[in-house]
């Protein structure tokens, strides 16, 4: 085996953690479990690495190979990286997208394979007929860095492709191009939505996260009271704003619903927009330039903590738009201009 | 006189005759009290019980009759009235009241509402619009519900849905919503009701019949293509196929073009090329699950033929 695969075998497997080995080993389904067998799994893990290296040369595992287990890996730590959604179009009227994966894989690989002479691309099937693909860039003199690569997530006949984010942004637009044409769409654009959490982006631009429909079936109470004003609690305690507190819950339930929220880090607004002031002649008020500032929220997990802010007293319900809208726009960016 | 005498053998001589005859007659009336006594006595006691047993019905109806003005309809409280008057005797018929034939009206609508999805295409109305249910279904197999929610207003749009991603909803609604919105209804069931179909077809040759494939299934999302290697026979000789199906009609479960080849070979005798033929005609004319049912059954036939 190649040494610079052999190290690329050694840092992929050294990454895994202890726990997670036999999982993620068995989901990559190279080596079979007779061999894993083999390996003794209780020393220590610099021992078991070069076991397992050497268990993958006796089998001849190639590059492709190393690069399934990395996309593996990945799959299985898809929240180390930060995604980034991409929509593509195509012109209206077109024919039926007939899609075949495997015509997908081949045509995407050709036209990265004719811009870059330097590229490994390697492909993972995984469900619900999405495929994730892992890209190495290379240039027209360097080999392909094994260390920095990109993943795609696509699913078949839709128009989202998400892709976590890199450093080496020039290869982007090679990206784009690829997926847009092997995807028989005719144009591809980046949407302002990024997040850790792959899982949370599906659900926003495939709009998947209120999914609790009125039926004549359904036995579950529609209006749970959710936010915790429990009325019948002690009778020493009196609610002196009942009415209010009842409102804000009210709207905060109409604004959020009864589903749980998409999952986001942030919201970032950039402002380029005038100062307003009401009192005449402070210093920011005469100007005519925009002011330019950027506001971040930041949380765990945003949306929640959007929706608990009412009822908890810290801002008026119901909150802004620009809040809001986020999960039924697709944005967590925003640049807000003078109209 | 001797004879009052001899009567009272302590040889008291009071009263005579007259008082002798006195105290028999006493005794007589005594005696004849002591056994008319239980009578009374039980005539008595069960017209005090039955006197009873009324004032306790009449007590509970009064009670039920208090509780359903608290507390209106319900059927609790039906409950309660029926293991009130349950000790009455049996021949008692009680009547049926009112709100007892209105609370088996509300329960059958209740029913007949919820029946209504079988029919493939059902609703709810909302506080804004309507929640239209779409349930597929495919050779008598209920399959998935899609649902939508319709704000009606000008203009009628669509508040959110259930429909997947890859089925055309923006293009039909951008078509038919506002202009006609049963022709809108209809499509969407006919695109849905096929893709559900497709899809249990392609899960039932997945799950089923996987000993006659001789690798994995190749499928999209729409399911409007399929991709598979395959043998007649799943442990014999025969020689594996490719077939590819493509369903360029959305609204359709069968495919619009099939294409079978015998693996790795180009020119074919004239048997063989009927064969390959007849597989093609198999796969345009027939869903797929029953194709390879019926290869299932070929395969029987044979291996009892070769048993008898």
């Amino acid at each position: 085996m190649d040494e610079t695969v052999a190290e690329f075998f050694k840092r992929t497997i050294l990454k895994i953690p202890m726990a997670e080995m036999m999982t993620i080993l068995k989901a990559w389904d190279f080596l079979s479990e007779n061999q894993l067998q083999t390996v003794n799994f209780r020393q220590r893990k610099e021992s078991l690495v070069q076991d397992l290296v050497l268990l993958c040369e006796k089998k001849r595992a190639s590059l492709n190979d190393a690069a399934i287990l990395d996309i593996v890996y990945t799959q299985f730590h898809r929240h180390q990286k930060v995604w980034d959604v991409f929509r593509m179009s195509r012109e209206p009227g077109e024919d039926i997208d007939l899609f075949d994966m495997e015509q997908f894989k081949r045509s995407f690989k050709k036209i990265l394979q004719r811009a870059l002479k330097n590229v490994t691309i390697s492909f993972r099937d995984a469900e619900e007929n999405a495929v994730w693909i892992r890209i190495a860039w290379g240039s027209q003199y360097r080999k392909p860095n094994q260390y920095r690569p990109v993943y795609v997530v696509y699913y078949s006949q839709t128009p989202y492709a998400f892709t976590s984010s890199s450093q080496l942004r020039s290869n982007i637009p090679l990206l784009g191009q690829a997926l847009t044409i092997a995807s028989k769409h005719h144009q591809i654009m980046k949407m302002d939505l990024r997040s850790r959490y792959l899982d949370s982006l599906k659900a926003i631009v495939f709009k998947q996260y209120n999914q609790t429909f009125e039926t004549h079936n359904s036995t579950t109470p529609l209006h749970e009271r959710s936010l915790g004003l429990d009325i019948n609690m002690d009778s020493r305690i009196i609610h002196e704003n009942r009415i209010e507190k009842e409102r804000v819950q009210r709207v905060t339930q109409e604004t959020f619903g009864y589903y749980p929220q998409p999952r986001l880090e942030f919201a970032q607004y950039k402002l380029e927009t005038k100062f307003k002031s009401d009192l005449n002649g402070g210093i920011l008020a005469e100007r005519e330039e925009p002011l330019r500032c950027l506001i971040k929220f930041s949380s765990p997990h945003l949306l929640e903590a959007l929706k608990a802010l009412a009822p908890a007293g810290i801002a008026d319900a119901p909150l802004s738009p620009l809040l809001t809208c986020i999960p039924n726009k697709g944005m967590n960016y925003f640049k807000i201009r003078d109209k | 006189m001797e004879l009052a005498d001899t009567l009272r053998p302590d040889g008291d001589p009071k009263g005579g005759v007259l008082a002798h005859l006195e105290r028999l007659e006493t005794r007589m009336h005594r005696s004849r009290k002591k056994l008319e006594e239980p009578q009374t006595v039980q005539a008595e006691e069960s017209a005090l019980v039955t006197e009873i047993q009324k004032l306790r019905r009449l007590r509970d109806k009064l009670r039920a009759e208090v509780k359903r003005r608290q507390a209106g309809f319900g059927l609790l409280h039906i409950l309660q009235v029926k293991a009130s008057t349950a000790n009455v005797e049996p021949d008692q018929t009680w009547e049926i009241t009112e709100q007892e034939v209105l609370e088996r009206k509300w329960e059958n609508l209740k029913a007949v509402l919820q029946a209504y999805r079988f029919t493939g295409l059902s609703g709810k109305l909302t506080s804004r619009g309507v929640c239209v249910c779409i349930s597929t279904a495919f050779e008598g197999n209920l399959l998935d519900s899609y649902f939508m929610d319709l704000i009606v207003q000008k203009p009628l749009r669509i508040h959110r849905h259930s429909v997947p991603v890859f089925i055309p909803l923006e293009e039909l609604s951008a078509k038919y919503l506002e202009t006609n919105i049963q022709h809108f209804l209809f499509t969407l069931c006919e695109y849905l009701n096929a893709y559900s179909g497709r899809k249990y077809q392609a899960d039932r040759l997945q799950s089923d019949f996987a000993a006659f494939l001789a690798g994995p299934l190749q499928r999209n999302s729409l399911c409007n293509l399929l991709s598979f290697t395959y043998k007649v026979e799943p442990r014999g000789q025969s020689f594996p196929l490719c077939a590819r199906l493509l369903y360029k009609d959305l609204t359709r479960t069968l495919p619009t073009d099939v294409t079978v080849t015998y693996q790795g070979m180009d020119a074919l005798s004239t048997s063989w090329e009927e064969q390959r033929a007849s597989q093609e005609n198999l796969f345009r004319t027939k869903p797929l699950h029953h194709v390879f049912t019926s290869f299932a059954r070929k395969g029987e036939m044979l291996d009892m033929s070769l048993v008898s």
